[in-house]
C-alpha cells in the first residue's frame, strides 16, 4: 500500500506536513492518470495540481479514510473533465501536440527518465508507447478513464464505482467494451503480436 | 454443449481480471471450455492488455504546491458577506418601503400591509361631509323632539290652567247671575263690561308670558348648537393643520434622503470615470 492510513488521518486532521507527504507519494500517480487521458504534459500538470489543491480543501470532508484512493480518483476525474470542457470551449492547442519536440526541445526534459538504458532500446518504446498511446485517445473519454483506472492505476472495480459514481456493472460493461474498441483499433493499426514482442 | 448459461458482459469482465467469486468462477469456466471463441476473445484481450502496459509510467517530480492556510479577511469569509448581503437586501427593501409609503398596521383584530397606511388612521377619525350632516340632522330630530314634548307639556298645563280658569269663571257667573238677578240691568251690564275686560288682560298677560318662554328657550338652545358647531369647526381644523405639518415633515424628509443618494451616485460615477481616464 502506497500510503499509510495514519499519514490519511492526520492530514484529514489539517496537518499540512501529512498533506505535503500525501502529495508527494500520489503526485505520480495523478499525474500519469491525466497525462494518459490527455496525452499532454501541460494538461496532465494541471490536472495534477487541480487535484491536490482541492485533496488540501476538501480532506477533512473525507469520511472513510479506506475510501482515500477513489475519493483522490473522484477529484482526479472531475478535475479532468472540466479540463475537458474548458479545452473543448477554449479550442486551445498544446504546442506538445503541435508540434512534440526532441531531446533538449522536449517537454519530456522536466522528467526525470533513467538515463542509464540503451537509448536505441529507449526509442524504440518511446515509438510504440506513442502509438498504444495515440490508440487510447480513439476511445471515448467514459471508455478511456475506466481503462486507464484499471489496466494503469489498478483500482478494482468497486473502487472505479466509487470514484466514477456508477454501479459496477456499469464500469464492467464499460470496460469489455473499451477492450473490444481497443482491439479493434490496433488491428487498424496493424499493431500485432510481433510489434510489441508478445510472447 | 449450449446447456451452460452465458455469463454477460460484466461477469467475463470480472472473470478476467480475477475479481470474481468461486461460483461464478466455475459457471465461466465450464462455459469458456464449451464456447472456444469466447476463449479466443479473452485471449485476445490479454493481447491488448499486454500491449497497453507497453506504456511505461511518465516519470515526474511533484512540483512545491503551497496549500497552507492563508488568513482570510473576516469581509471575505463567506458566511459575512453572506450576513452582509442579507443586512443590504434587507436596507434595500426597508429604504424602498419608506420611499413609496409602505406600511404595516394592526388594529381591530385586522393587519394591514400596503402603501400609505399612516394615512389610514386618520382618515378614519376624520369626520366626513355626511357625518355632519348626520350629526346635524340627529341633533335637530332630538331638538325637535325636545321641543315637541316641552310643547306638549306647556299645551297640557296651559289646558288645565284654562279648564280651572273656566270652573273658576262659570263659578263666579252663578254667584253674579245670582247677584245680577238680585240687580238691575245697568249694574249688570257694568259688571260683565268690567269682568269682560279683566278677562281680556289676563288672556293677553297670560299669551305673552308663554310666548316670551318658548322665544327664550329656543334662542338658548340655538345658541347652544351653534356653538357646538364652532367647537367642531375648531377641532378638526387643528386635525388638518396637525397633519398638514407631519405631511410636510415627510416630504422634506424624502427630499433629503433623495439629494443623498443622487449625490452618492454622482460622486462614484465622476470617480469611476476618472479612474477610467487615468487607466
Amino acid at each position: 500500500m502506497m500510503h499509510t492510513d495514519d499519514l490519511i488521518a492526520r492530514a484529514r486532521e489539517g496537518d499540512h506536513h501529512a498533506q505535503g507527504r500525501l502529495m508527494q507519494i500520489w503526485y505520480k500517480r495523478i499525474y500519469n492518470f491525466s497525462y494518459r487521458f490527455f496525452y499532454d504534459h501541460d494538461q496532465a500538470m494541471e490536472v495534477a495540481q487541480k487535484t491536490f489543491i482541492a485533496m488540501h480543501r476538501n480532506i477533512s470532508l473525507l469520511q472513510e479514510i479506506t475510501r482515500f484512493r477513489s475519493w483522490l480518483y473522484t477529484i482526479a476525474v472531475n478535475c479532468c473533465r472540466e479540463e475537458l470542457r474548458r479545452r473543448k470551449s477554449s479550442r486551445a492547442v498544446s504546442l506538445h501536440e503541435f508540434r512534440p519536440g526532441e531531446g533538449e526541445e522536449s517537454y519530456r526534459w522536466e522528467a526525470s527518465a533513467d538515463r542509464s538504458q540503451d537509448p536505441e532500446r529507449k526509442f524504440r518504446q518511446g515509438e510504440l508507447a506513442d502509438l498504444l498511446q495515440s490508440c487510447l485517445m480513439e476511445l471515448s473519454d467514459e471508455q478511456r478513464e475506466v481503462l486507464i483506472m484499471k489496466e494503469y492505476e489498478g483500482l478494482k472495480f468497486r473502487e472505479i464505482a466509487e470514484a466514477l459514481s456508477l454501479s459496477e456493472n456499469t464500469v464492467k460493461s464499460r470496460m469489455y467494451y473499451g477492450l473490444e474498441a481497443m482491439k479493434r483499433i490496433m488491428e487498424s493499426r496493424k499493431i500485432t503480436k510481433e510489434t510489441i514482442g508478445y510472447e | 454443449m449450449n446447456n451452460h448459461m452465458k455469463p454477460d458482459e460484466a461477469m467475463l469482465i470480472a472473470y478476467c481480471y480475477g475479481e470474481i467469486d468461486d461460483a461464478d468462477r466455475s459457471m465461466v469456466e465450464a462455459y469458456l471450455a464449451a464456447h472456444p471463441e469466447e476463449m479466443r476473445r479473452l485471449e485476445s484481450w490479454g493481447f491488448v492488455r499486454k500491449a497497453m502496459s507497453r506504456i511505461e509510467d511518465e516519470e515526474v517530480i511533484a512540483p512545491p504546491i503551497i496549500v497552507g492556510q492563508v488568513d482570510k479577511p473576516i469581509w471575505k469569509e463567506r458566511y459575512f458577506r453572506m450576513t452582509a448581503g442579507i443586512a443590504a437586501a434587507f436596507l434595500l427593501v426597508m429604504i424602498a418601503a419608506r420611499l413609496m409609503g409602505l406600511g404595516v398596521g394592526y388594529s381591530s383584530g385586522e393587519l394591514r400591509i400596503g402603501f400609505q397606511l399612516r394615512e389610514k388612521p386618520m382618515e378614519e377619525n376624520r369626520l366626513t361631509e355626511q357625518q355632519v350632516d348626520q350629526m346635524i340632522k340627529n341633533s335637530l330630530a332630538a331638538n325637535n323632539e325636545e321641543l315637541q314634548s316641552s310643547w306638549s307639556k306647556e299645551r297640557m298645563v296651559l289646558e288645565r290652567s284654562v279648564k280651572q280658569n273656566m270652573n273658576q269663571s262659570s263659578e263666579k257667573m252663578d254667584r253674579l247671575l245670582k247677584t245680577a238677578s238680585l240687580a238691575n240691568d245697568e249694574e249688570v251690564k257694568k259688571f260683565v263690561g268690567q269682568m269682560q275686560r279683566e278677562n281680556m288682560k289676563l288672556m293677553k298677560d297670560y299669551l305673552q308670558l308663554s310666548s316670551a318662554g318658548q322665544k327664550q328657550y329656543i334662542e338658548g338652545l340655538l345658541v347652544d348648537f351653534s356653538k357646538y358647531l364652532q367647537e367642531q369647526r375648531k377641532q378638526d381644523l387643528e386635525l388638518l393643520q396637525t397633519r398638514m405639518a407631519s405631511m410636510e415633515q415627510n416630504t422634506d424628509q424624502i427630499k433629503q434622503e433623495t439629494e443623498q443618494i443622487l449625490t452618492s451616485l454622482i460622486s462614484s460615477n465622476g470617480t469611476s470615470n476618472q479612474l477610467k481616464k487615468s487607466n
